[in-house]
């Protein structure tokens, strides 16, 4: 039998590549400024870029079956601003009532959008995308043309504020909860098997239309609690928070390994796709790279990741047409 | 006539005015009707004249829509226009300030939005294993990075000379310049689309692109045109919106990408590929527009405007699966 | 456990599917430990029949019994819990997931709600070996051949300890090595007490395996019969409904000159110095087993795809083929072997489907000549087909012979063509149909055409070629005329390369 040298065997597992190229950008950026790997810096990376990396865990089992979501920042922006909203007017002010508030709007919106992705058969994008415009308006009309500042929700800010542990628990709880559903339960290989091959679950008893609607409302659930996590760590709720960063969110699953066709990825890839991302944002101004150049840097790095997959792909299968004997 | 079994197969096709109306482009046509006098009823502002003069800042994205159409009958989707038309709209002003005549002002934002468009398409053939989805969300945020570093810490930049942008906002009579483009535009994309072999093509492909390729369809030299189509109209876009905003900063254009993939999708253009045609998104941008021009002067929350419009996409991607629901319950009943 | 002496019993199903009855009143009967062969032209209803066995559709009518009680199955999982597996036509696998995955999905083993992954690759092996499986649990579904793929389809059936295993064309796309590994495993599968439904249109395997054999025909039960007391004219008649004389109308046709000639195609890990030549007036056939590169080579003597090395001349000129459109445009068509994927745009008319090769040259300027388009796709669908009503009606609402037809339509249509090349030109068609796309061939032969005729079929190859070249693992391993061919020695020389390399390796 053939033997798998390490550089096969990480090359052939995505997470191994990332963990790696993560480790390389890490140290590169170390030795150009070392004040880059300090705890507090760690920590900023988290806590800036948490927001992005829990939807990221929505998105990767919307994509896992086939789908996709983008009305996600506009979800965030209606719940952020309906607890924005209760709180200015001092209707609610518990911090945990606060979440499941927030949480409980995503979760309808996002099993709205399952409801007529699976039964409606309505194409991903086009479902989301009349949500987008729904949330979104929506936001600005609860909020009736004001917003919440630090004030109004001075007392609900104090969970997210620089220096406390809320934003890192929700990441590890919910990052830690995920890696055991996805890879471990029935449930989580239910909606890899739905997104591999959404005929063969059908015939084989799975209930599709339920994983659809399942994966959405989580999707949904995780852009309620980002919209909370949001409100909560920027002290301020406004109708435009968060406005494109679906894209964000996207992109990181997309350099995280998930296929857009479905069935294929890892939670761990997404949280590794997610944390590369945040790492080149925090280290453009620290090497002197002008943070006005962040976004190009950032979509360069999407197409270069996305177009060498593509080419090694292309060069494996080369290799094996030329190994065949004839 | 008949040929060598003795019998002769159909090939005229029969046109039914029922079926007209039944389509989706009459039922647009009709909703189209029923939204002016609802428009009319509730806005006494809503003369001609009015919206011949508030039509022209909604018309720009419009120019758009008729590329984006062929993206999405191939089977594609393109979400770096609205970053396209921010770079597009920063180089314009730039050019100008830097004291180019009009003419090359007008053809250099052509020229940039068509590069972008270009390199869109060169990406997405040479790799067609990658969905276009992200082929252009890298693209995406790389244009309007490009825009920004241009901008600088400012994110703003204005014409020193509006005389040379001034012709693209004028009137010829009461109709304005931008609404002449758009139809010629319209003709042309539409008849494209609808009478030529390239159309044909685009279908084909939208259709089964493997069964298109062995029919001797080029595949990815059509994909190619229909990108940079998409960027030189982009290109068009971005210099209008710079004639009547008279410069340009990193917002331009934010969204533009989806407000006209809903408008092509409301048109019965289905994502999928193969599916639709350019006059039901022609009504169903005018069906926008109109109903934009008219909630903006009873001055409804611009806002709310944006949830009509999510739930008007919504009910109008879910009617077609209804009826073939009905329809299939109904075959089923005629069966037993 | 009743004492019935059938373990599976289906007495008056009917289905309805909107618009068509797929099944009236059609009944089944399965003896313990037999393999039972179900037979039927395409459309006669055998799919559907198993799938309502297997709980996928509800039928309207109708009673089932499994072990002599009546049984309603409410969906796909309640068959697999009362012990009823099937094998799809089409692997129904998860291409992403990993073998164990796909072998153990729906009853994964589970503790404390965790899913076992040691336990689960352990016993997937186990499955594997019992099996000769040449791959392991961990391999990637879509990483495997078909026929690996096939293999493991039935280790999930066995993993579910299943009293009825339903095997719904499983060679269809196998070579003559891996059926025969197939038949291996089935007559296994029999003996450790199983009960097999098989659904084939390859008589062959009928033969070597069923002992008894249920012939459907338009959605209605025809008759069940003793495999060796039914002769093979009655159960084509049976089948078809009628009797059909002569399957190879091979015409005697003059053969002319020399038209269309390949020397030394090369394309790495496909195919390696192929030379051909066909002549007017006659019919090649090319055959060996599946994957063995025939397919491949004249895809890529039609620019579907780029050789590395060698020529291809045409009424001796060299051609330089770089895309689809350049072959046509010399007068090489291929009718691909996929209809629905490669042929045909399945939501487009007949008509739209015959011109899509030809509308630019029919086109005036950059516009379509519809009516002109039109009146060529009726006239040339008048010539093949007897089937079709309207122009305008999609290529979906054909039978697959019938679609085939279209595809020879589209070929047909294009008045410049010398070398026309069927790839598989009767897979999944059914016997009636088949004759028919024999008899067009015979036709074109007469008029001087270059045919050239892909096909893993020992009889239409034996039947229609004038030349038969074999190819085996890339390389053409023998070429006989239409006199010293026979069965045996296409056969073995389809794996003679194969048996060297063997003997080699010892």
């Amino acid at each position: 039998m053939e033997q798998k040298s390490l550089i096969k065997k990480i090359t052939g597992s995505r997470e191994a590549l990332l963990f790696c190229i993560l480790i390389a950008l890490g140290v590169v950026v170390t030795i150009l400024n070392p004040t880059f790997f300090s705890p507090t810096n760690i920590a900023q990376i988290f806590r800036n870029n948490a927001i992005i990396m829990i939807m990221a865990v929505g998105m990767f089992c919307v994509m896992l079956t086939a789908g996709i979501d983008i009305s996600i920042t506009s979800t965030l922006a209606f719940s952020g601003m309906s607890i924005g909203m209760l709180q200015k007017h001092d209707i609610v002010q518990s911090t945990l009532l606060m979440f499941l508030i927030a949480m409980g709007i995503g979760c309808i919106a996002g099993f709205l959008n399952g409801l007529i992705i699976s039964k409606g058969k309505v194409a991903p994008i086009i479902c989301t995308m009349g949500f987008m415009y729904i949330w979104r308006g929506m936001a600005y009309v609860v909020g009736n043309s004001s917003w919440a500042s630090g004030e109004d929700v001075s007392q609900f800010a104090k969970f997210g504020k620089d220096g406390t542990a809320g934003p890192y628990i929700i990441l590890i709880v919910v990052y830690g909860l995920f890696f055991v559903l996805m890879k471990w339960t029935k449930f989580g290989r239910k909606i890899y098997a739905v997104g591999s091959n959404a005929e063969a679950a059908r015939v084989s008893g799975i209930n599709v239309d339920n994983v659809l609607i399942s994966a959405y409302t989580i999707m949904g659930l995780m852009a309620g609690l980002a919209g909370a996590l949001s409100v909560s760590i920027y002290a301020s709720a406004q109708p435009n928070m968060q406005y494109g960063k679906e894209m964000d969110v996207i992109a990181a699953c997309v350099i995280g390994g998930v296929s857009m066709s479905g069935g294929r990825g890892t939670i761990v890839g997404t949280f590794l796709g997610a944390l590369i991302l945040a790492i080149v944002a925090k280290a453009l101004p620290l090497v002197n790279v002008p943070s006005i150049a962040q976004n190009t840097v950032k979509g360069v790095i999407i197409l270069v990741v996305v177009i060498v997959n593509v080419v090694s792909q292309r060069m494996i299968d080369k290799q094996n047409l030329e190994r065949r004997e004839m | 006539m008949a040929g060598k079994s003795g019998r002769s197969i159909k090939a005229e096709q029969e046109v039914s005015f029922k079926k007209l109306i039944l389509s989706w482009e009459g039922a647009l046509f009709i909703l189209i009707i029923l939204l002016n006098i609802f428009n009319a009823s509730i806005s006494p502002s809503y003369t001609v004249t009015n919206i011949l003069r508030e039509m022209p800042k909604y018309l720009a994205e419009i120019l758009m829509m008729f590329p984006m159409a062929y993206i999405l009958v191939l089977g594609d989707i393109d979400i770096s226009v609205g970053s396209i038309v921010c770079l597009c709209a920063t180089m314009t002003c730039f050019i100008s300030n830097a004291g180019a005549p009009a003419i090359v002002t007008y053809i250099g934002c052509l020229a940039v939005g068509l590069i972008c468009g270009m390199v869109n398409g060169a990406v997405a053939t040479r790799f067609p294993e990658l969905p276009s989805m992200i082929i252009t969300l890298g693209t995406q945020i790389i244009y309007r990075g490009i825009a920004e570093i241009s901008l600088g810490s400012g994110g703003s930049v204005s014409f020193n000379d509006t005389k040379k942008i001034m012709p693209l906002s004028k009137k010829i009579g009461p109709v304005p310049v931008v609404l002449f483009v758009v139809i010629i535009a319209a003709v042309i994309f539409t008849v494209v689309l609808a009478k030529c072999t390239f159309g044909r093509e685009l279908y084909a492909i939208g259709s089964n692109k493997l069964s298109a390729f062995y029919a001797g369809v080029e595949v990815q030299k059509c994909r190619f045109i229909a990108y940079s189509l998409l960027g030189l109209m982009a290109g068009a876009c971005g210099l209008f919106l710079t004639a009547y905003m008279y410069g340009a900063n990193t917002t331009t254009g934010q969204g533009f990408e989806m407000e006209v993939i809903a408008m092509c999708v409301f048109g019965g253009i289905a994502t999928t590929g193969g599916k639709g045609n350019l006059i039901g998104a022609i009504i169903a941008g005018a069906i926008i527009v109109l109903l934009r021009i008219a909630l903006g002067q009873i001055n409804l929350n611009s806002q709310l405007i944006l949830v009509i419009i999510g739930a008007m996409l919504i009910i109008a991607v879910l009617i077609p699966g209804i009826q073939a629901n009905l329809k299939a319950r109904r075959k089923l009943k005629q069966a037993r | 456990m009743s004492d019935s002496e059938y373990i599976l019993e289906l007495k008056d199903i009917t289905k309805i599917f909107p618009g068509v009855k797929a099944l009236n009143r059609v009944q089944f009967q399965l003896k313990r430990g037999e393999i039972h062969a179900l037979m039927g032209e395409n459309g006669a209803g055998k799919s559907t029949f198993i799938k309502v066995i297997t709980g996928v559709h509800a039928a309207e009518e109708g009673h089932m019994y499994l072990e002599g009680e009546e049984v309603h199955f409410k969906g796909p999982k309640d068959a697999s819990k009362a012990g009823i597996a099937a094998v799809y036509q089409h692997p129904t696998t998860y291409p992403t997931l990993s073998v164990a995955e796909n072998i153990f999905m729906g009853h994964e083993i589970i503790k404390n709600g965790m899913i076992q992954w040691k336990e689960m690759n352990r016993q997937a092996d186990e499955l594997l070996s019992k099996l000769h499986a040449n791959f392991k649990s961990t391999d990637e579904m879509g990483a495997l051949s078909v026929a690996q793929q096939q293999m493991t389809e039935i280790a999930k059936a066995l993993s579910t300890n299943a009293k009825i295993v339903i095997l719904d064309e499983p060679t269809a796309s196998l070579t003559a090595n891996e059926s025969e590994e197939l038949y291996r495993i089935v007559e296994k599968l029999r003996d450790d007490g199983v009960s097999v439904i098989f659904i084939s249109h390859r008589f062959e395997d009928m033969y070597r395996l069923a002992s008894r054999v249920t012939v459907f025909r338009d959605s209605q039960y025809i008759g069940t019969y003793d495999v060796d007391k039914i002769t093979n004219a009655d159960l084509i008649k049976a089948m078809v409904g009628r009797e059909i004389t002569d399957m190879f109308p091979k015409p005697d046709v003059k053969i002319g000159e020399e038209i269309f000639k390949i020397e030394g195609l090369s394309r790495t890990g496909f195919f390696k110095n192929v030379s051909l030549s066909v002549h007017a007036g006659e019919i090649v056939g090319m055959t060996g087993l599946v994957g063995a590169g025939r397919t491949e080579v004249m895809e890529a003597v039609c620019g579907i795809t780029k050789p590395d090395e060698g020529k291809v001349f045409l009424n001796g000129k060299q051609l330089k083929i770089k895309k689809p459109s350049d072959a046509m445009k010399e007068g090489i068509i291929l009718l691909p072997e996929n209809r629905s994927t490669q042929g045909l745009i399945l939501t487009w008319g007949l008509g739209r489907n015959v011109t899509l090769p030809i509308q630019k040259k029919l086109a005036k300027g950059f516009f379509n000549d519809i009516k002109k388009e039109n009146e060529l796709a009726r006239d040339f669908l008048e010539e093949v087909d007897k089937g079709a009503v309207s122009i305008f009606d999609p290529a979906s609402s054909l039978s697959g012979g019938n679609q085939q037809k279209v595809v020879v339509a589209k070929a047909l249509a294009q008045d410049n063509m010398k070398v026309i090349i069927l790839d598989e030109p009767t897979k999944g068609v059914d016997v009636g149909a088949k004759a028919e796309i024999y008899a067009i061939m015979g036709e074109l032969a007469k008029k001087g055409y270059a045919i050239i005729m892909i096909s893993s079929e020992m009889p239409e190859i034996l039947g229609m070629s004038d030349t038969i070249y074999v190819m085996c693992n890339g390389r053409i391993t023998g070429c006989l005329n239409r006199e010293e061919a026979s069965q045996e020695h296409i056969l073995s020389l389809s794996m003679e390369h194969s048996d060297k390399k063997k003997e080699a390796a010892q």
